[in-house]
C-alpha cells in the first residue's frame, strides 16, 4: 500500500525541523485556492512498468490504466457499480449474464467500440498464447458469445453472483481487437490505444508519462487538457513537490505527513481501505494450531493504541475478516477486543509451554509493518508469549508466499477485488488458495455455497456462520482497516475511490475555478 | 632513432594489452559475481504474480524466463549471450535489457558529468587557496565545510537542499528532469562529497609540495607567488589529484544510487534499485557491466593522464 519506511520517515522529519526556521517560498493563500490550470500533475510513489492492462495488477500501474482504458462495469468512489462500456447488464438464467454495450463509443485512433472488443478481451485473459498475468480473474467464465455488435452474453460454468463485480476490476479493461491484431502487443504496450477519459501521448521511464484528455469521451471530457504522472520515490521529496505547488495531487501519503499537508495551500483526503491489515498464521505449526493460542494472541493485542499512535487515527478496529464497506460486513459485531487478563487465560487453558511465536515482517513494504510488529510483539510478551520479529526482504517475502513456508504469522493486506467477502478472505483462504493453512470442513462447505450462489439473502447467513467460526480458530488475525490518504492542492475537488483505483473521470475530479 | 620509437611503441602497446586483458578479467568477474548474488538472494516469478496466483502460473512464467533451468545452464546462457552483447529481455519491462539501460544513461551521465565538473571547478581552488593561506579564517572556514560535506549522507544532504533552496526560499524545482534549474540540486547533493575530498586532498598535497626544494628555488629566484603556485607547485600536486579525482568516479557512481531516488531523477542508479527490488536479473547485470566498464575506461584514460602530467611515469 505504501513504500515508505520508518527510517524515512524520522530523516525527514529531523531535515524539515532544520527547515522549519526559514521563511517560506510557498505561494499566497487565496490565489492559490483556485486555479486556471489546464494540466493536472499526479507524483505517485513508483514508476509505470507496462500499460498493457492485462499485464499488471501493481496499483502504480492500475491507476492509469483504468484511465486509459474503460471496463464493462465501473466501481465509482461511493463503492457501488455503475455503467461503463455496458449501460446494462442482468442475469438471464442462473450461468448467463446479458450485458448491452454502449452504443457511438470509439478508440482513441476513431475505430468503433463494438462486442467483438469484449469477447476478445476476455478471451485475451486466459489465452495461453497471450500469457497475460490476470489470467485467473475470470476462471469462472465458460464462454463469451457476441450474438450482436451491442450485446455481450456470457456463460458461466456455474452461478456466479460476481461477475459484474469482476468485470468492474482489473482484467476488466477492454482492449481494442483490430488494434492490438495489427500492431501486435509489443507495439500496443509502447503505444496504447484505449476508450477512456484520457489518451495515451508519451512515457520517458521513471520520468513522466503524458495523457492528452479525449474531448470525444463518453462520460464528458475531463477538467483538464493535459495529465502528466511523475514518480516520485521519495516520500520527502513527494510532499516537498506537492507544498511548493509542482505537482496537484499525491498518492501514498503516511499518517505521520498529514500535518504536513494539511496545511495553507493543501490538504489530506482519504478513503477507507477497501481490505484489512491482517497477520495471517500458518495454523499447521503448533503452539498456532491451537485455536486457544490464536484467541490468546488476538485478545492481546491493543488495537486501539496501535490507530492512535502508529496511525495517528488513519483506522479502524476491525470487527472479523469481512471489511468496512464491503456486502455482508455486520455492522453489529463489537470492534475485535483487547483483553489482556483473558488472553493469559487462555494461553493458561490451551496449555501453551513457552513455545517460540515468530512474526515475519518486511520493513516498509506495507505501511507500519515493522513498527506494528514490534509493538504487538512487545503487547504479547506482557500476556507471557515467547514472541519474536524476523525481518524479511520484499522478495523473500514473495517467495515463501509462493512456497508457503511462513513460520508464524506474516502481514497480509488483502484488498477486496469485489467488495464482497468472496474476493477478500475466500480469495486466500479457500482451499488451494494462496494462504491455505488451516482447514475446516464447514467453513469450506459454507464458502464454497457462497460463491456459487445468486441468493444474496443466503449469502448473507451463509458470511454470518463463516464469520462465527473464523473469529473462534483465527486463519488470520485481523489488525486494523486503515485509511489510503492521498495530498491534495485546494484547488483540486477530488474523492478518492476506496480499492485503490485513481478516478480521474468527471464524476470524481474537477479543479476549484475562480 | 627508429628503434627507439619502436622500443616506445612496444611498450605503450604492452602497457594497453596489460590494462585490457586485467580490464576484462574484472568485468568477467564483476558480472560473475552480480549473476550469483542475484540468483541467491531471490526469484522474480512471485514478485511478478498477483498472491493468489495458482502454482501452475509459477511454473509457466519460470519457463517463459528461463529461471526453471539449472544454475549452470542458466549461467551458460548469460555468458553466451554476453559476449554478442546481449543481455536478455527485461523481465519487468518486458523489452531488451540493453536498450532499457541505455535509455537511462544520459540521465545519469548529464547528472555525473555536471557534478564532477562542478565539485572540480570548485574545490580545486578552494584546496589551493586553503594550502595558500595555510590556517587563515578563509582555510578554517572552508575545510570545516569541506568537513562536513564529506561526512554528511547523500541523502540527509539531498533533502536538506530541497527543503531549503527549493521550499523554503523557492529558488529551484524539488525533483524530476526538466531544464538546467532542476539540475542545480541533484548534481550539488551527488558533487558534495566528492568537492569536499577533492578539495581535502588538493589542500594537503599542496602543501607537501610548497615545500619542496624546487618551490624554494622558484621563489628564490624571484618568481611570482602566482607562478609558482599554479605552474611550479600544482603541477607537481597533480598526480595524487587525479588519483583521487579517478577514484571519485566510482564513489559518483555509487551515490547516483541515492541522489538519483531523492530526486525522481531517471537515471541508472535508480534503475539498478529498482532492478534489484524487482529481481530483474538481466537489467541489473547490464547496469552492472556498463558500469563497470566505465569506471575501467576512466581508470585507463586517468594512467594516461599520469604519464602526461609527470614523465617519471611514462612507459618505457
Amino acid at each position: 500500500m505504501s513504500d515508505l519506511t520508518r527510517r524515512e520517515l524520522l530523516k525527514a522529519a529531523g531535515v524539515a525541523g532544520a527547515a522549519a526556521m526559514l521563511p517560506s517560498a510557498r505561494p499566497d493563500l487565496a490565489e492559490a485556492q483556485t486555479t486556471q490550470k489546464r494540466e493536472l500533475v499526479v507524483a505517485q510513489g513508483g514508476d509505470i512498468a507496462r500499460f498493457d492492462p492485462h499485464f499488471s495488477t501493481s496499483s502504480n500501474e492500475i491507476r492509469w490504466t483504468f484511465n486509459l482504458f474503460d471496463n464493462l462495469v465501473s466501481r465509482h468512489p461511493d463503492g457501488k457499480l455503475h455503467p461503463g462500456l455496458a449501460t446494462e447488464w442482468k442475469l438471464t438464467n442462473p450461468t448467463t449474464w446479458t450485458f448491452k454495450l454502449r452504443p457511438g463509443v470509439k478508440w482513441h485512433n476513431g475505430d468503433p467500440f463494438t462486442s467483438a472488443d469484449v469477447k476478445y478481451s476476455f478471451e485475451r485473459t486466459w489465452d495461453p498464447k497471450a500469457a497475460t498475468r490476470v489470467n485467473t480473474v475470470f476462471t469462472t467464465v465458460e464462454r463469451v458469445e457476441a450474438p450482436d455488435p451491442m450485446t455481450v452474453v456470457f456463460t458461466t460454468k456455474k452461478p456466479d453472483p460476481l461477475l459484474a463485480a469482476r468485470a468492474a476490476f482489473y482484467g476488466g479493461q477492454i482492449v481494442p481487437k483490430k488494434y492490438l491484431e495489427t500492431v501486435g502487443a509489443d507495439q500496443f504496450n509502447a503505444k496504447p490505444i484505449g476508450t477512456g477519459p484520457v489518451r495515451f501521448a508519451s512515457w520517458t521511464k521513471d520520468d513522466r508519462f503524458v495523457a492528452d484528455a479525449n474531448p470525444d469521451y463518453f462520460g464528458g471530457k475531463p477538467d483538464f487538457d493535459r495529465l502528466i504522472v511523475r514518480p516520485i520515490p521519495e516520500t520527502a521529496a513527494r510532499i516537498a513537490a506537492l507544498l511548493k505547488g509542482e505537482v496537484d495531487m499525491i498518492t501514498q501519503l503516511s499518517p505521520d505527513h498529514a500535518e504536513r499537508v494539511n496545511t495553507g495551500n493543501t490538504r489530506v483526503v482519504g478513503a477507507l481501505y477497501a481490505g484489512l491489515y491482517v497477520l495471517a498464521v500458518n495454523s499447521k505449526m503448533p503452539p498456532l494450531d491451537n485455536p486457544l493460542v490464536k484467541q490468546a494472541l488476538s485478545l492481546g493485542i491493543d488495537r486501539e493504541v496501535i490507530v492512535k499512535e502508529l496511525w495517528r487515527g488513519r483506522g479502524i478496529v476491525p470487527n472479523s475478516q469481512i471489511a468496512k464497506g464491503d456486502n455482508h460486513y455486520d455492522a453489529s459485531l463489537p470492534p475485535l477486543a483487547y483483553n489482556p487478563k483473558e488472553a493469559r487465560e487462555r494461553l493458561k487453558k490451551s496449555g501453551y509451554k513457552g513455545e517460540e511465536i515468530v512474526i515475519e515482517t518486511t520493513s516498509g513494504y506495507t505501511a507500519n509493518d515493522k513498527p506494528m510488529s514490534e509493538a504487538i510483539v512487545a503487547m504479547w510478551r506482557d500476556i507471557g508469549v515467547n514472541a519474536k520479529v524476523e525481518v524479511l526482504e520484499y522478495s523473500v517475502r514473495a517467495q515463501k508466499n509462493r512456497d508457503k513456508t511462513f513460520k508464524g504469522l506474516w502481514w497480509s493486506d488483502p484488498t477486496s477485488t469485489l467488495s464482497d467477502p468472496d474476493g477478500m478472505f475466500w480469495r486466500l483462504l479457500a482451499p488451494g488458495g494462496p494462504q491455505d493453512y488451516w482447514r475446516h470442513a464447514r467453513f469450506d462447505e459454507l464458502g464454497e455455497a457462497a460463491r456459487f450462489s445468486i441468493d444474496e439473502k443466503f449469502r448473507g447467513q451463509t458470511y454470518k456462520e463463516m464469520t462465527k467460526i473464523f473469529l473462534e480458530h483465527l486463519p488470520w488475525i485481523p489488525v486494523i482497516q486503515p485509511y489510503e490518504d492521498y495530498g491534495l492542492q485546494k484547488h483540486v475537488e477530488w474523492t478518492p475511490n476506496p480499492n485503490q483505483q485513481f478516478e480521474i473521470r468527471r464524476f470524481a475530479f474537477k479543479f476549484r475555478r475562480a | 632513432m627508429a628503434p627507439a620509437g619502436f622500443t616506445v611503441m612496444r611498450a605503450v602497446a604492452t602497457f594497453f594489452a596489460t590494462r585490457l586483458a586485467r580490464a576484462l578479467v574484472a568485468v568477467w568477474l564483476v558480472s560473475t559475481v552480480v549473476f550469483v548474488v542475484m540468483r541467491l538472494s531471490g526469484d522474480p516469478v512471485p514478485l511478478l504474480l498477483p498472491p493468489d496466483a495458482p502454482r501452475s502460473e509459477y511454473a509457466r512464467v519460470a519457463k517463459e524466463l528461463g529461471t526453471d533451468r539449472p544454475l549452470p545452464v542458466q549461467y551458460g546462457v548469460f555468458l553466451g549471450n554476453a559476449l554478442r552483447g546481449d543481455f536478455g529481455r527485461s523481465i519487468h519491462f518486458r523489452e531488451p535489457a540493453a536498450s532499457v539501460v541505455v535509455a537511462y544513461l544520459p540521465a545519469t551521465a548529464e547528472l555525473g558529468l555536471t557534478a564532477f565538473a562542478l565539485a572540480l571547478l570548485v574545490a580545486v581552488p578552494i584546496g589551493v587557496l586553503s594550502a595558500v593561506r595555510r590556517n587563515s579564517l578563509v582555510d578554517q572556514i572552508t575545510m570545516a565545510i569541506a568537513l562536513v560535506g564529506q561526512s554528511a549522507p547523500t541523502f540527509f544532504v539531498g533533502i536538506l537542499l530541497i527543503l531549503v533552496l527549493s521550499l523554503k526560499v523557492g529558488w529551484l524545482p524539488t525533483s524530476g528532469r526538466g531544464d538546467w534549474t532542476n539540475l542545480v540540486l541533484p548534481a550539488l547533493t551527488l558533487g558534495a562529497f566528492t568537492m569536499a575530498s577533492i578539495a581535502r586532498l588538493t589542500r594537503s598535497a599542496l602543501l607537501e609540495v610548497l615545500r619542496a626544494d624546487y618551490v624554494r628555488t622558484a621563489r628564490a629566484k624571484g618568481l611570482r607567488e602566482r607562478v609558482v603556485v599554479i605552474k611550479h607547485a600544482l603541477r607537481n600536486a597533480a598526480v595524487p589529484i587525479v588519483t583521487i579525482t579517478a577514484l571519485q568516479f566510482g564513489t559518483l557512481l555509487g551515490g547516483a544510487v541515492v541522489t538519483e531516488t531523492v530526486f525522481a531523477w531517471p537515471g541508472i542508479g535508480r534503475l539498478a534499485i529498482q532492478s534489484i527490488y524487482n529481481r530483474d536479473y538481466p537489467v541489473v547485470q547490464c547496469v552492472v557491466f556498463v558500469s563497470a566498464l566505465l569506471f575501467i575506461v576512466i581508470n585507463l584514460t586517468v594512467e594516461l593522464i599520469y604519464g602526461v602530467l609527470d614523465p617519471r611515469i611514462r612507459p618505457r
